[in-house]
């Protein structure tokens, strides 16, 4: 396997590392794998795996599975829980395809799937909103406002990678934030999970500051129940953050981190030009051969291994390197390092008590790693312009000469956007450029269709389809914006409503896992009226009532007096009325004598 | 003495509604006091007297009939009742007028089945009680159950009115109790009651000389409609026009116009360090001699004029540069063909991915290989490319950065941003590549080798659309206040802020803004609602293209900080220096004033022509009088000078005749899409050609047509003079009602079309005899000739030294490509409106 993909080589680590401990009742691993992509990025895999059995899990002893997580899928029926928070795009025309074939990833913002064990629809929605307000709080992130309108359940886009028993009592919910911005608040409960909870292992090199900085960044948490076929049941626990830093920007200290023009003799400069000279310069752009560490590029060195990460033969190889072998990598002291034969990857085993880092100098090589084709590019935009209507436009780029690729496209629309689906439409240019229109039935193998209630649901919308070899297909659609009721618009500024991400997933990957790509989210721009004229209005009427009625309330309320009519207040006094009252009577008694006389 | 057209009766007076109060009769009166006081009753809530009176069919016995009458004066509250009150007013004032005041109590009380007429008592026993009682004398606002004999206007009778109209106004007593009788015609009757309202007036109002003047004088107003509806609208219409222009001449006043602002706070307008210079010079040359190379290249084996056109080698560079520089980079071809040229050329685009962003938003900086004037835009270019490779290494970007180039500044763009919405024709190329939302766009201009003065900003759309003002402000902003570059604009080199500066910036302004052309490559993106100027350097200066990169690197900043589509500030307004504006609300009035004294003449033709005047027969239907009503029935010019005072005109209702009016204004207004159609399909060569012929039909057509009206077209009848003023009447009306509405939109060009339009509104048929008819009709076709589009465009062309040929090339590009709409309003608004008028002033020689 001298050409094999990063990611088939990821799964099968996998499996030669962690298929024998699976058996075990419980146990925990951690791995990082690095890998320098094209223009100067470097793609960072953490991944953390924990495993407890069945019988501990249900009788509240959680082990590696945190506590706090565990409790709220105890308590919302959930058997199996998959939570995605990602920022940035993946860049598949530069990096190739997805680590873990997609399956980690969510789309931008918040990505909530889990299946459900409950008697009914209703029932099993119940659980789904416990289960999304608990986790809200857990991991800092606006999961509550995961209701039925942003709730979908997919038919086929889907299927649980765990092993269940009563499949069938099991309910799918899905839900997306797309609007959601992931940074650090989210991170610290997520390092809270894990056992060495970043004070060591490879987690120790998580800093928020160069985690949110990567271009593209992406954590999961995913839950499952294991049975393998001759063993206990066991419920497991796998964390992963997936980041791809530009490596010139993370290397930047950061007392400077503003990207100044390099001084003249710092430019790299094309001098085979003729016109080269000391100003005028054609720059040359640097190859791969980057120079970076551990250190420069997370900030930190890795603390050790983490004590808890079981390594039964000692030799836990938790930091993989792919480069080829020919370029040099220096390493601390303590680590052993481990080649593969396939002349691309390298791991290390650490020590647990001294801090390890890893450094590769600039160097020419002339080997480069192969970075495979993506099976499938797909992009998608909203055309049109105007607050009334618009359309989507799904492009789907199929890059092989030879095979076809069949996948279903999972759409979640909001139901402030109505799709009109008798208007989709399909165009597919092959090979020699020419595109023709072809009727969508001719693609569209399958539809699973739900449409939207106003503020009730969003539109549901699975789409099989297949795209044959070295072509392209083009997906349109036209759709309608509804207009909200004022109370509806968000409180934030205008900037539009986010629509979430397509999920694609294809189905004849050559291993039987299923490779997931996700779009683009998509901003929407519905008519907002300018609310900040009626607040201007509120605003000022408050003022000059509150100015007007507080005067005029003064005014009948306060009484004037001047100074020596003060002393006369002090008649207001309990001592004064009484008095007043016996002058009173006094007088009147006077007075009936007097009209006696 | 030509007895003046047929006119109306005078129009609505309040002082009738106080009037119709008075005159309320009883039954009517107490109703209405029934109604109010038992919504008073309601008030309270002790006894709820909805409960007590309503018609609850549970409830009906024979102890509460009474709610069979309590039901219709009991109200919910007091809408319903005042509603109620209002619809109940009239009706039951007309029945008890006519019928007298016993037979309404009889019937809608005292039976309380006032649906069964059979029930009315018989009138002998009614006027028994009331000839007992004598009713009519004691109670105020009776009205009597004779009024078949004494007639409706016998309730004056009751008031002090009559003695006092007796006295003031020598009517004959006969004919006031009885006009029926009299046989006086209905109109006759009014007029004498109206007169009768201006004597009550009179009479109740302070006899202070000054209101006696007043008072004559409105009443001289009233007994003379000449003046209302003839002299009137021409001197309102005329007032219009001139307040119009002298409303615009009064914006670049301090006291009219406005210092800028920024309103989007988001922006923050230079509170960013630019940090573009040192190294990035040598870049910038090195990509310079880059493209020189190419240049010089071209100009060795290319075609003519290869110093402007782009080559495909020069995109293929632009291509790999920017893909050395790490963007996206995509190319899209184009076609277009418009009067007969082809243009094609190739964009090149890149884009600039935001770290972690996520593709919804993005920013535009276009640098079109030749400019707006057609002149080689290196500079631009090349700082374009500079910057791509220097803000890709920035980290702070929100939205994505689309780095554009097309080949030239007139079709690059619109090909670019038409298929970025998907809405390209099919001999556009779609894009490849595609990000989020546009949020703005920048387009350099740098074609000149030496340092520059200032910044030129150019911010016209097509159609007249402007960028939003925040962003020409953020502009100025950042060039004057933290670049320390001028701002200048509208070609404005030396502005030193005085009267005629501000007003030629502003006239400037509106010329492009009426005309409706792409002034550069931003334009295209002004249809999108994508806010977008052009950054020319001008002048002579220190300032090198290192400082134009660092004003657009803090532009791009300001971009980036927007949190929304920038939507704070204004998109209309005029601009009179770069720090001051007028907006919308304060010019508006110009042109709907213009356009306003249209619509008031079409309405005062309107009524005009609704009626005859009293010196003719008005029992004679109006169909059969044509011939003899023509000559001496007519309004003219000359006729009404010598008009002065009518008393008391009466008039009669005159059937308008619409067909050959409304068929002839609307087959007009279609004729315009046959030269729309010609001078947006012809070939170029032929424009010039086309112009001179349209001249001559114009002059022609108008002639013809009046003849063939005047004449009969063939028809049995021929055109009757109301006619006439009922073609004028649509034709201004239509006038008015597109330049009003097109002065929301496009308010310079309203204001043109307006001011070339005015003449129209005091033009009719010329009467009187040959020797004055002919001349006068002549001078006056061959004065309107001269304002005819035509003429218009070639005396604009040979103002200004422009051949022909180019503009309407330029029209026709607009047309085909920007989807520019300024020759739909010359062809199918003033040219049809321009032509009635000639056929009118043409009608007077036949």
């Amino acid at each position: 396997m001298t050409v094999s993909s990063l990611f088939s080589l990821l799964l099968a680590l996998a499996v030669t590392l962690w298929s024998s401990p699976v058996s075990a009742s419980s146990d925990y691993h951690e791995q990082l794998f690095l890998q320098p992509l094209p223009q100067s990025s470097l793609l960072a895999s953490f991944n953390f795996r924990g495993n407890t059995s069945q019988q501990s899990f249900d009788n509240q002893h959680f082990q590696y599975i945190p506590r706090a997580l565990g409790q709220i899928l105890q308590h919302a029926h959930t058997k199996e829980l998959h939570l995605r928070f990602s920022t940035g795009r993946w860049d598949a025309e530069s990096w190739g395809p997805r680590p873990w074939n997609g399956s980690k990833e969510g789309g931008t913002g918040v990505e909530l799937w889990a299946w459900i064990d409950a008697v009914d629809d209703e029932e099993a929605f119940a659980k789904w909103i416990t289960l999304t307000q608990s986790l809200s709080g857990l991991f800092c992130a606006s999961l509550n406002f995961v209701d039925s309108t942003r709730t979908t359940r997919p038919v086929v886009s889907f299927d649980p990678t765990g092993d269940h028993s009563n499949v069938d009592g099991l309910h799918l919910l899905h839900g997306t934030l797309p609007g959601e911005v992931v940074c650090t608040e989210n991170l610290t409960p997520f390092l809270k999970l894990l056992p060495c909870k970043g004070k060591a292992g490879i987690s120790s090199l998580f800093d928020g500051h160069k985690l949110f900085d990567a271009a593209w960044q992406s954590m999961s948490v995913d839950l499952r129940p294991i049975c393998p076929s001759d063993g206990d049941c066991i419920v497991q626990i796998e964390q992963t953050v997936d980041m791809v830093l530009d490596i010139e920007r993370s290397k930047r200290s950061r007392s400077n981190p503003i990207p100044r023009p390099v001084p003249n003799d710092q430019l790299l400069c094309d001098t085979s030009k003729p016109y080269n000279s000391h100003d005028t310069c054609y720059p040359l752009e640097k190859a791969s051969g980057n120079a970076w560490s551990l250190q420069e590029v997370f900030g930190r060195t890795l603390n050790g291994a983490c004590p808890l990460a079981q390594s039964d033969d000692s030799s836990e190889q938790s930091v993989c390197l792919r480069v080829p072998h020919e370029r040099q990598v220096f390493h601390s002291e303590g680590a052993v390092e481990h080649k593969n034969e396939d002349g691309f990857t390298r791991c290390f085993s650490l020590s647990s008590s001294q801090p390890f880092d890893l450094s590769i100098p600039e160097q020419a090589v002339q080997t480069e790693v192969p970075l495979e084709e993506p099976v499938l590019h797909a992009e998608r935009t909203i055309v049109g312009h105007g607050q009334e209507r618009g359309g989507m436009r799904i492009i789907f780029v199929n890059p092989s000469k030879t095979a076809g690729v069949d996948f279903i496209l999972f759409e979640s629309l909001p139901w402030f956007l109505r799709p009109y689906i008798h208007t989709l439409q399909a165009t597919i240019t092959g090979a020699d450029g020419v595109p023709r229109e072809v009727p969508a039935s001719e693609l569209v193998t399958g539809t699973f269709y739900r449409p939207a209630i106003d503020r009730e649901r969003g539109t549901q919308l699975e789409l099989a389809l297949s795209v044959p070899a070295a072509s392209t297909v083009t997906l349109t659609y036209d759709f309608e914006k509804a207009i909200l009721r004022y109370t509806e618009y968000p409180p934030d500024a205008n900037r539009g409503f986010n629509v979430a991400p397509a999920v694609i997933r294809i189905l004849n990957s050559p291993d039987s896992a299923p490779i997931y790509i996700r779009s683009t989210s998509l901003l929407l721009q519905l008519p907002t009226p300018d609310f900040s004229m009626p607040y201007n209005v509120i605003i000022l009427t408050s003022t000059v009532i509150a100015l007007a009625f507080g005067t005029v309330f003064n005014i009948l309320v306060r009484r004037v007096v001047s100074v020596d009519e003060a002393a006369a207040l002090g008649a207001q006094s309990l001592k004064g009325r009484i008095l007043g009252k016996l002058v009173a009577i006094r007088d009147r008694l006077k007075r009936k004598e007097t009209k006696v006389e | 003495m030509a007895t003046p057209a047929a006119l109306p009766p005078l129009p609505f007076n309040p002082g009738r509604v106080r009037s119709y109060l008075v005159r309320l009769p009883l039954f009517t009166r107490l109703v209405l006091l029934v109604i109010l006081a038992f919504w008073l009753l309601e008030l309270q809530t002790i006894w709820s007297v909805v409960e007590w009176g309503a018609l609850i069919p549970n409830e009906i016995n024979l102890g509460t009939m009474y709610r069979l009458n309590t039901y219709p004066i009991i109200h919910t509250g007091f809408f319903h009742a005042f509603l109620n009150a209002l619809a109940l007013t009239p009706l039951l004032e007309r029945f008890e007028a006519e019928h007298g005041t016993l037979t309404s109590i009889a019937l809608f009380v005292g039976l309380g089945l006032g649906y069964l007429k059979v029930l009315v008592p018989p009138e002998k026993v009614l006027r028994w009680i009331e000839g007992k009682l004598n009713l009519l004398g004691r109670l105020p606002h009776y009205v009597s159950v004779d009024q078949k004999t004494y007639g409706r206007d016998y309730i004056y009778n009751s008031a002090h009115l009559v003695s006092s109209v007796r006295r003031k106004f020598p009517v004959n007593n006969a004919e006031l109790r009885a006009p029926q009788q009299a046989g006086l015609s209905p109109s006759t009757r009014r007029n004498i009651r109206l007169n009768l309202l201006v004597v009550v007036d009179w009479e109740t109002s302070s006899n202070g000389s000054r209101s006696m003047a007043l008072k004559s004088a409105i009443r001289n107003l009233r007994n003379n409609p000449q003046l209302l509806f003839v002299r009137l609208p021409n001197i309102l219409s005329f007032l219009c026009i001139v307040v119009g222009v002298v409303w615009l001449l009064l914006l670049p006043l301090n006291d009219y116009s406005r210092q800028t602002y920024i309103s989007e706070n988001a922006l923050l307008p230079g509170q960013v360090h630019a940090y573009f210079t040192g190294s990035e010079q040598n870049i910038f040359r090195g990509y310079k001699k880059e493209l020189q190379a190419l240049i010089q290249e071209g100009r060795e084996n290319g075609p003519q004029n290869p110093e402007v056109e782009s080559t495909p080698a020069i995109s293929n560079k632009i291509y790999s540069i920017l893909q050395a520089a790490g963007l996206k980079v995509a190319t899209q071809k184009y076609e277009y063909t418009s009067a007969g040229i082809g243009y094609q050329g190739e964009n090149v685009y890149g884009i600039i991915h935001a770290p972690r962003g996520d593709a919804t938003e993005a920013i535009v900086l276009v640098a079109a290989w030749k400019t707006a004037d057609d002149e080689l835009n290196l500079n631009g270019v090349t700082l374009a490319l500079t910057l791509a490779r220097y803000f890709k290494r920035w980290s702070l970007w929100s939205k994505d950065i689309i780095f554009v180039f097309p080949p030239d500044s007139k079709t690059g763009t619109q090909a670019w941003i038409d298929a970025y919405h998907d809405l390209h024709p099919a001999s556009v190329q779609s894009l490849p590549l595609k990000s989020g939302a546009l949020q703005g766009a920048l387009v350099i201009e740098y074609p000149f080798e030496n340092h520059f003065h200032t910044l030129h900003i150019v911010y016209d759309g097509v159609n007249g659309q402007l960028p939003n003002l925040d962003l020409f402000n953020t502009a100025v902003a950042i060039a004057g206040g933290q670049m320390g570059i001028g701002a200048n604009l509208q070609e404005m080199w030396k502005h030193d802020d005085s009267y005629q500066d501000r007003l030629k910036t502003i006239l400037r302004g509106m010329t492009k803004q009426g005309l409706g052309y792409a002034t550069g490559a931003h334009s295209s993106f002004m249809p999108y609602h994508i806010d977008a100027i052009t950054l020319q350097p001008k002048g002579e200066g220190w300032e090198d293209e290192m400082a134009l990169g660092r004003t657009i690197e803090s532009l791009c900043r300001s971009l980036n900080n927007l949190l929304e589509h920038l939507h704070q500030s204004f998109f209309f307004y005029l601009l009179m220096q770069s720090n001051r504006f007028v907006s919308i609300g304060t010019y508006l009035p110009s042109a709907m004033l213009i356009a306003g004294n249209f619509t008031i003449m079409a309405i005062a033709l309107w009524m005009r022509t609704g009626y005859y005047s009293d010196s003719n027969k008005p029992s004679v239907p109006a169909g059969s009088e044509g011939p003899k009503s023509k000559s001496d029935q007519k309004p003219d010019l000359v006729a009404q000078k010598e008009v002065t005072e009518t008393k008391t005109v009466g008039s009669a209702v005159a059937e308008r005749v619409l067909a050959l009016p409304l068929s002839l204004v609307s087959g007009l207004h279609l004729l315009g899409l046959v030269p729309l159609w010609t001078f947006n399909t012809i070939f170029h060569q032929y424009f010039t050609a086309a112009t001179y012929i349209f001249v001559v039909v114009d002059i022609v057509l108008p002639l013809i047509l009046a003849a063939l009206l005047s004449n009969g077209l063939g028809i049995a009848r021929p055109i009757v003079p109301q006619q006439y003023l009922l073609i004028k009447s649509f034709a201004l009306l239509l006038l008015g009602l597109s330049l009003s509405t097109l002065a929301t939109l496009n308010f310079s060009l309203s204001f043109m079309i307006g001011l070339l339009c005015a003449p129209l509104s005091f033009i009719t048929r010329i009467q009187g005899p040959a020797a004055v008819r002919y001349p006068i009709s002549i001078l006056g076709l061959a004065l309107l000739n001269l304002l005819s589009p035509p003429a218009v465009l070639i005396g604009v062309c040979w103002y200004t030294g422009v051949p022909i040929e180019t503009v309407l090339t330029q029209a026709a590009f607009g047309w085909d490509v920007w989807g520019m709409w300024t020759q739909v309003v010359v062809w199918c608004v003033w040219w049809p409106a321009w032509l009635i008028g000639c056929v009118l002033l043409g009608s007077s020689m036949f």
